[in-house]
Order: C-alpha cells, then sequence, then structure tokens
C-alpha cells in the first residue's frame, strides 16, 4: 500500500488551511462551503481506515515512517484498535462543528475556519502519533489554535479563560517533556543509540522508584487535560467561554487526549508506578464524579451545567480505566466516544439556544419545547444519552465500566454509580426547567425552531447514539485484541519485575528486553525509513 | 594551515566600512540607500566566503586567528543578520530622521570586531574584537542623538561596558600571572592539568566571565540591556539582542566546552554558572511579566533566552548551543521587524496598547509577528521549540534535571508575556486609531526570511544539523 492514507487524513485540514490564506476573508460563504468540504472528505478517506482495520493484531496500522530530524526524531505514525476510534470521533464531528457555527460566527470567519482546520490536524495529529517528538509536537501545537479560538470568538472573560487554558496544560505538559528528556537520556545510555519511538520505550523496564517520577510527571499532564480532580478548574471557565463549537471540540475530543494519554503512555509504560498510585487516582476520580455531578446541579448556567457534567463523566472514564480489567478498559473507551458524542450534542443543544436567546442563564428560559417541538426531541435524546438510558450508546458504555469497575473494587462501583444518579438529576432537572413548563419569558415566543441546517448536523449523532446503544459490537470487537495487549503489557511487566526483585535491592535504572521484532528484521524497517 | 586567506571575512567587512565611510562624503543625502546597497554587496562576499572556506581551517598571525569552521558558522549568520538588519534600517532610518552616513559603517565596524572575537583563540586578541565591537555599539546605540532616551542608553551602555572591559582585562591579566600565557589552549589545559589550582588564575576565569557575562546580559550582569534595548533605535536593539549575543557564547563555548568535558577541578565555576543560569531564567522571565513596553519585554526576553544558552553551556553540548543561537537570530531578528513594521514617520508604536486590534488590521504582519512570539515561547512547530528541545535534552542526559525543570517552568512564565502580545493584537478592540506604515519592501522582505527560518528551522532543520555538527566538530583547534 502507497497511498499514505493515515498522513492524509492527519494533514487534509492542515493543507485546507494552508489554502484558506489565498482565498479572500469577503468570500465567507464560499470559505464555509470549503471548509465543510474538507471536513467531510476528511471523514470520508478516515473511513476507509475503519473498513480496513484488521482486528486480529494489536500492532499498529497503517504504520508510516520515515527519516525527519534525527536522534531518534522520526516520522512515525500508526493506529490500533483505540486511537481508530477516536480519529474517527475527530473527524466525524468536525463537520458537524463547522455546519453548527455557519451562522454563529459572523466576524472572522476566515480565521475561524483556518483555526478550526489547524485544530483538526492537531488532534488527529496526538491521536495517530507513534514517536513521543511527534507526539509532544502535536499535543503543543495543537494549543495555539485553540487559544485563538476561545479568546477571539469567546464569551466576556475569554481572555482570563484562555489564559488559564494555555497554562495550566503547558505547565502538565512542560513537566511532561522533562520525563520525556529522562527516559531518552536512560535509552540512549542504555543503547547507545537515540529513540523516541514508543516501542522501544514499552520494551524498556524501569525500576520503579524512577517509574514514580516519571509517572508522576506524565500523568499531572494528562490528568490536568482529562481533566481530574483537582486539575479541572480550568475546565468549566474554558468551556463557558469558548464558542459553542470550541466548547464542543474541547468536550468532545480534547479532553479525551488526556484518557487517550493514560492509555497510550503512563499504563503501559510505568506499570509499577501505576499501582503504587492506583488508590489515589481511584478517589481523586471518585472524587471528581460525585464533585462535578453536585456542581453540575447547582449551576444557574446551561453551559456550565454541561461542563460540569464533564468532570463527572470523565471521573467514571478514569475510573474505569484504573480498574485494569478487560471490561473497564474497553468500557471507558467506549465511554470515551459515548461522552464525545452527548456531551458534544448537548453543547450543540446549548449553542441552538443561545443563537435564539442569547443568554444561557436557566432562569431566561421555561417552556422552549412548546415553541421549538423538533429541538425539544433532539435535545430528550442527547440528555438520556448522556444519562445512560438503554437503548442508547451512554448505557452500554457506563454498564461495561461500571461492571468492570465493581470487579475490581465493590465500593468503587457503588460510588462509581453515582455518576449516573447525580447525571439523572441535573439533566432532567435541566430539562425540565428550560424546555417544560408554561413560558415565563416573552422573548420565547419569538424563537423558531430548527432550521434544515441545524436538522442535518444533528441527525447524524442521534443515528449514531442509537447505532452505538443497540449494536455496540460494530465498535467493540475492533478494540478487543488492542485492549487486551495493552492490559497483558501492564501486567506482564509487573511480572517480570517481581521476578527481578526477590532478594536484590539495588538494580539499575532500567533493563532493556529485546523484542522479537527486532531479531527478525531490523534491515527491513531501514529500507522503508529511506 | 597558515594562509593569508584567512584574513579575507575579517578584510572585506573593513574594506566595506572604509568604503562606506569614503562614499558617504560624496553621495547626496537623499541617495543615502546606495551605502546600504554597498554594504549589503559586500556582506554577501564575505558570507560568500566564508562558505568557500568551509572545511579548510585556514589560520593566520601565528595561529592567533584561525578559521574554523565554528567562525566561519558564526561569520556566516553574523554577517546574515548585518544583512537583515541593513534591510530593516533603510526605511527606517528616514522615517526616523537619522539617516546619518556613518550609520552602515559603524555596523561593519562592529561585525568586524565580531568576527575577530569570533576567528581568535588568544584572549588578548578577543579582546580587542570585544572593543571595536563594543566601541561602535555605543556609537550606534546614541545614534537618535535628539532622543533623550537614545543619549541615555549610550551612556549607560557605555559606563556599564567600560566596566566590563575593564573586568576582562583585569582577568586576562590574572590568567596571565598564573599560566603565562593568554591563549585559550593553554588556559584550559592548565585548568586540567594543574593538581591545585590557584586562587589566581580562578578570579582571573571569573573575571573573564564577567566580561562576557556583560555581553550576553546575564543576571546579575544584565542592568543595561532594559534601558539600552530601549533607547536604542529598533534595528540596532535587533542587533545588540543577536549579535554580541551570539557572539559572547561562542567564546564562553571555546573556553568552557574542554574545560568543563575534561577539568576535574571545575565544581566552583560550574556551580556559579549554575545559579547565573537559574538567576537569568528566573528573573528575566519574571521582570518582563510587569513590562508594558515591547522592546523591553523582548529585552527581558532576550535575558531569559541568555538563561536558556547558559544551560547549554553547563551541558556543555555544542549543537543544541549553535543551533538555539540560530535559530534565536532568526526569531528575535523577525519580532523586533514587525515591531518596526508597526512605526510610521516620527513615531513608533512601543507601548503594548497600542497594538490592540492590529492583529485584524494588518494581518500580514500580525500574523508572522505571533509566529516569532510562539517561536520565542517555544511552542512547536517552530525553531524555537526544536532549540530548546535540544538544549534541555542535552542538559537533561548530562543529568542536570532540576536546572531543565527549573527551565521549563520559566519558559511556562514566559507563554504569558509572549501571548499577552498576541491577546493585544487579536482579542481586544483598538482603542485609538493605529496608522503606520505599510510601503516598505525591505522590512517585509526581512520578516518573510526570518518567518521562513523560523519555521524551516523548526520542520526541517536537517542540513542546517548537519552543517553545525561539522562546526563543532572541528573543534576545538588547539
Amino acid at each position: 500500500m502507497n497511498v499514505p492514507i493515515l498522513s492524509i487524513v492527519t494533514f487534509l485540514p492542515l493543507a485546507g488551511a494552508v489554502l484558506f490564506i489565498f482565498i479572500g476573508r469577503e468570500r465567507e460563504n464560499l470559505l464555509r462551503y470549503l471548509a465543510l468540504f474538507i471536513t467531510i472528505l476528511t471523514f470520508i478517506i478516515s473511513l476507509y481506515l475503519y473498513f480496513n482495520f484488521n482486528a486480529q493484531t494489536p500492532e499498529p496500522q497503517f504504520v508510516e515512517k520515515a527519516a525527519w530530524i534525527g536522534y531518534g526524531i522520526n516520522y512515525h505514525i500508526g493506529i490500533d484498535g483505540i486511537s481508530l476510534y477516536l480519529v474517527l470521533l475527530t473527524t466525524f464531528l468536525m463537520p458537524i462543528v463547522i455546519l453548527s457555527s455557519w451562522t454563529y460566527i459572523q466576524k472572522r470567519v476566515k480565521e475561524y475556519l483556518i483555526f478550526m482546520l489547524l485544530l483538526q490536524t492537531g488532534i488527529i495529529g496526538v491521536f495517530v502519533a507513534l514517536n513521543l517528538f511527534l507526539f509532544y509536537v502535536f499535543w503543543e501545537a495543537m494549543l495555539i489554535p485553540m487559544y485563538f479560538l476561545i479568546g477571539i470568538w469567546g464569551g466576556h472573560r475569554k481572555i482570563y479563560a484562555t489564559v488559564k487554558f494555555v497554562l495550566f496544560t503547558m505547565l502538565g505538559s512542560l513537566l511532561m517533556l522533562v520525563a520525556i528528556f529522562y527516559m531518552y537520556s536512560l535509552f540512549y545510555k542504555a543503547t547507545g543509540t537515540y529513540s523516541l519511538n514508543i516501542f522501544d520505550y514499552y520494551r524498556m523496564m524501569l525500576n520503579p522508584s524512577v517509574q514514580i517520577w516519571l509517572f508522576l510527571a506524565f500523568g499531572l499532564a494528562f490528568a490536568i487535560k482529562v481533566p481530574m480532580f483537582p486539575f479541572h478548574t480550568w475546565l468549566p471557565d474554558a468551556h463557558v467561554e469558548a464558542p459553542t463549537a470550541g466548547s464542543v471540540v474541547l468536550a468532545a475530543v480534547l479532553l479525551k487526549m488526556g484518557t487517550y494519554g493514560f492509555l497510550r503512555f503512563a499504563l503501559p509504560l510505568f506499570p509499577d508506578a501505576l499501582q503504587k498510585f492506583l488508590p489515589v487516582l481511584a478517589v481523586l476520580s471518585i472524587i471528581g464524579i460525585i464533585y462535578g455531578g453536585l456542581m453540575a446541579l447547582i449551576q444557574k448556567d446551561v453551559k456550565s451545567l454541561v461542563a460540569y457534567s464533564s468532570v463527572s463523566h470523565m471521573g467514571l472514564i478514569m475510573l474505569a480505566v484504573f480498574a485494569l480489567n478487560f471490561e473497564a478498559v474497553e468500557g471507558a473507551i467506549y465511554q470515551m466516544l459515548n461522552h464525545g458524542l452527548s456531551t458534544g450534542a448537548l453543547f450543540l443543544c446549548v449553542g441552538i439556544l443561545y443563537e435564539r436567546a442569547h443568554t444561557r442563564l436557566i432562569k431566561d428560559f421555561g417552556g422552549v419545547s412548546k415553541q421549538m417541538p423538533i429541538f425539544s426531541a433532539f435535545f430528550m435524546i442527547f440528555m438520556l444519552s448522556s444519562v445512560g438510558l438503554p437503548g442508547l450508546n451512554g448505557f452500554v458504555g457506563e454498564v461495561l465500566c461500571l461492571f468492570g469497575v465493581f470487579k475490581t473494587s465493590t465500593l468503587f462501583a457503588v460510588l462509581g454509580v453515582t455518576t449516573v444518579i447525580l447525571a439523572a438529576a441535573y439533566l432532567l432537572w435541566m430539562f425540565q426547567r428550560v424546555m417544560q413548563g408554561p413560558i415565563t419569558n416573552q422573548k420565547i415566543l419569538t424563537f423558531k425552531d430548527l432550521r434544515i441546517r441545524e436538522i442535518v448536523y444533528l441527525v447524524p449523532i442521534v443515528i449514531m447514539m442509537f447505532w452505538m446503544g443497540i449494536y455496540p459490537q460494530t465498535f467493540l470487537r475492533k478494540m478487543d485484541t488492542s485492549v487486551t495487549h495493552l492490559l497483558n503489557q501492564v501486567n506482564k511487566r509487573e511480572a517480570i519485575f517481581t521476578k527481578s526483585q526477590d532478594g536484590k535491592e539495588n538494580y539499575p535504572p532500567y533493563i532493556l528486553i529485546e523484542s522479537e521484532d527486532d531479531k527478525q528484521e531490523p534491515p527491513k524497517e531501514e529500507e522503508e525509513s529511506r | 594551515m597558515n594562509n593569508i586567506y584567512a584574513l579575507s571575512p575579517l578584510l572585506i567587512i573593513v574594506a566595506a566600512s572604509l568604503l562606506v565611510l569614503l562614499l558617504e562624503v560624496f553621495i547626496k543625502r537623499e541617495n543615502r540607500n546606495y551605502l546600504a546597497y554597498v554594504s549589503m554587496i559586500f556582506l554577501i562576499a564575505c558570507a560568500a566566503v566564508c562558505a568557500q572556506f568551509w572545511n579548510r581551517f585556514y589560520s593566520y598571525f601565528d595561529g592567533n586567528l584561525i578559521l574554523d569552521n565554528l567562525s566561519l558558522f558564526f561569520s556566516f549568520i553574523l554577517a546574515l543578520a548585518t544583512f537583515l538588519i541593513i534591510l530593516l534600517s533603510m526605511k527606517y532610518l528616514t522615517l526616523q530622521d537619522t539617516n546619518y552616513g556613518e550609520y552602515y559603517a559603524l555596523l561593519l565596524f562592529a561585525l568586524s570586531g565580531m568576527i575577530i572575537m569570533i576567528s581568535s583563540r588568544d584572549l588578548i586578541v578577543i579582546f580587542l574584537g570585544l572593543e571595536v565591537l563594543s566601541i561602535s555599539s555605543y556609537a550606534l546605540a546614541g545614534l537618535r542623538r535628539s532622543d533623550e532616551k537614545s543619549s541615555e542608553a549610550a551612556i549607560k551602555y557605555f559606563l556599564l561596558g567600560s566596566f566590563a572591559s575593564a573586568f576582562l582585562v583585569f582577568g586576562i591579566a590574572l590568567l596571565f600571572g598564573a599560566v603565562q600565557s593568554t591563549g585559550i589552549a593553554p588556559i584550559v589545559e592548565y585548568f586540567q592539568s594543574a593538581s591545585t589550582l590557584s586562587l589566581m588564575a580562578l578570579v582571573g576565569l571569573g573575571f573573564v566571565v564577567i566580561g562576557f557575562g556583560f555581553k550576553i546580559a546575564v543576571v546579575p550582569f544584565h542592568m543595561w540591556t532594559p534601558d539600552v534595548y530601549q533607547g536604542a533605535p529598533t534595528p540596532i536593539t535587533a542587533f545588540f539582542s543577536v549579535g554580541p549575543k551570539a557572539v559572547g557564547f561562542a567564546v564562553l563555548l571555546r573556553i568552557f566546552y574542554p574545560y568543563f568535558r575534561d577539568a576535574l577541578d571545575s565544581q566552583l565555576i560550574f556551580s556559579l554558572l549554575w545559579i547565573v543560569s537559574v538567576l537569568t531564567m528566573i528573573v528575566g522571565n519574571l521582570i518582563a511579566l510587569r513590562q508594558t513596553n515591547v522592546k523591553r519585554i523582548l529585552a527581558y526576553s532576550s535575558i531569559a533566552h541568555a538563561g536558556y544558552l547558559m544551560v547549554a553551556i553547563l551541558a556543555s553540548d555544542r549543537e543544541s548551543l549553535v543551533f538555539y543561537l540560530t535559530v534565536y537570530l532568526f526569531m528575535n531578528i523577525g519580532a523586533f521587524a514587525s515591531v518596526i513594521a508597526l512605526g510610521r514617520k516620527d513615531h513608533e508604536y512601543l507601548e503594548l496598547e497600542d497594538y490592540r486590534g492590529i492583529g485584524f488590521k494588518y494581518p500580514w504582519i500580525g500574523a508572522t509577528f505571533s509566529v516569532f512570539l510562539i517561536s520565542l515561547a517555544g511552542f512547536p512547530p517552530t525553531g524555537g521549540f526544536l532549540a530548546k528541545f535540544y538544549v534541555f535534552s542535552a542538559a537533561v542526559r548530562e543529568g542536570l534535571i532540576s536546572l531543565v525543570i527549573i527551565g521549563v517552568l520559566a519558559s511556562l512564565v514566559s507563554v504569558f508575556y509572549y501571548l499577552r502580545i498576541i491577546i493585544m493584537m487579536y482579542m481586544r478592540e483598538p482603542a485609538y486609531e493605529v496608522d503606520i506604515n505599510i510601503d516598505n519592501p525591505a522590512l517585509f522582505l526581512v520578516l518573510f526570511l526570518c518567518l521562513y527560518g523560523v519555521l524551516q528551522l523548526g520542520i526541517f532543520p536537517g542540513n542546517i544539523l548537519v552543517l553545525i555538527k561539522q562546526a563543532v566538530s572541528s573543534f576545538p583547534l588547539l
């Protein structure tokens, strides 16, 4: 296969953004249609990945490798069963997001669309990168478009929110960078060659005491991104101030970068440190679940309610990740997709309301469903999906997560269930206050129901929600081997260390396992890279 | 190889400056741009000669002037920097009414001083080069004669500069007393082999470091920087921020690379430099937070960058240091070029408030300025990120983890003030009309070249890295 399909998916939006520079800013509709076209094209190409994905192997697929800067810095991308869906989620949501801001964004349309497209490249890049340098480049580069999206098109406190967002994220990621340097130098000392290849690092067994620091550095970066309690404070600000499309991308995809980071890096690289921190991490997740839920209950603003619901839901996902068994991890990945869809959709609904009412305060609404019956139906479905109603996607994910957690710890599972209870409470109550009851505000009488454009971008989400809720096999079966492989990595490495641990107190900071692939065909890889 | 060719880059520049001085008499005031063209032709010639001599290792004056690859590399990029500065100045000088004929000659003299410094391995010769550079710099800083700030800058620079020169000479004298030589090679050898170091030698070395610390503006020798940067004409500020810094670090590299690599008893000097590096990163970045004048922000940012460069010295990693300096040259000149682009006749827009809404009014200037700021802040995929990546990863490899953690946290702080300029440009509505003169093709050429440099070095630095590797591999040529 010679077509670099994964690179095309990653960089097509970037190419679009470059193209945009040469189009006059006054041709706004052309720009919008072009952005829509590019994102839809990206989505269609990314479907190729899904259909040609081999579910039997945990190895990364569609791998592309090329020499880049040297010193271990290579262009190396590929996807496995975990990143496949996150890439698809991104490409799926992007056209929707572009459509949703069709009329909402009226000023500086050109720059807005450029940043959206850059953002897409950044996000997909994070999910496909298999070289730590490349990963870090995308991880950081993606901050810049998001910074502008919140800062230029955001609400009243946009500057505060966007600076906080950037500084929080950077704090974590810079410390992660130091940890990357450390592993980079360890690998160099162990082998005499430079490498930033993630698979080389998987083979490097680190001394548990070293692992602790590295895990803390990586974990902090990812925990801020997820965000886990107590690093969540940037999230409500960023969500509330961001334009609708920004919130959707932030909630649906950006937060997943954190959980993805845990799955791809923190878990398999530092399993011993992980074991030490598991109780703390689980408790933090639970606090996140309950705290996020309670905060959501008392919010006056619909958007910040949805934002806090994110904190709560992401808590459940993290709890499931840390349960470290098959059901839980698979449930967590599935729930990542569900959360992307349902929270993204809820933000879209808030955006639709805001475009009509220019307010997001719950008390300004009431009885909207009388005026907007179609919207009401959509909103209801999204809300129920987020609550976890059987038949919709949220249910499958939550059940898997909770089953898995239950296997590990009954107490945590019981506490974890509060996500669902609290979600039902704050979402239904919000729905009741906003959509039902008498129309108290005369302004609501002027609301028009959904336009065709709005229906067009909401319908695919509804279809996906039912599909994922009724027949999850389509999605789950392609994850199985990757998840099993991941858990094997985590568990096998523990075994190795317990063996080498007995009797000895002083062991080197790293042990390098020879991999079988190395012996078989190292020269071939060299050729490919050229 | 002892060969008179070794003098040619230097001779070209000196000839150019003398010619420009002479021509000035015959050229009418409104035609002074021709002086710039003449200077640029000679700079191109100098750069071409440097490229031609690559890998040839000429030397002259009994080896007191050597053209190893390192000095060729630096001569080349300094000639390039001067070229960019001249492009920046052409319109600026007319607009600011400071179009003196000496301007270009002084710039070229300063460049020749730098080439002397970079191509010598004797401290006395280095000192001579430094003086040539410094005296031209003092004059350049005070070029806007009618402006109080400019005169203040010149006086301040002169007083503190001579003080630093005195330290340097004193240090050289002490080293001579201990080592019986002023050559870098014998001095380094002395430090490596002496069983007990004499206090005199250590103090001498310390004084030399202080002398250079002033030029590269590390804390606590940075006091002059903000005022001089603010007062000097903006192209000259750009010149100060890259030229002397690059040379100072190159000379320090010549002294300290072999020293740290082999000397046993380097702990004292090492910890002193460690402290200097940490202080520079912290103080530079923290004070920059409170500034409201863009030139001052860039001044403190250049102090902070000196701190990161010190990390490379401490890690004694030559390649990352040279790479960082190369990237720094492009991004800093680019940033100052953007500031100049936002000026107009008799007035420069330098306060943060002036930048409100500029990004949308002048999209190209805004976008390029943002790229330079993002690069200075160290975001990928710009050169600034890769430079920091190399420096800090080299330091971690040498086990300087706490230093690197301080470094990355300091650069986190720096993100805030770089972003503040971007916030002004894109996220605030303009409070008043800012009217600038955008009819300046030379300046846009500079912006474009710097943008190209920053992105090329950030995304495909391959060829430059190979050159840098060659530049430092032939070294130390003792």
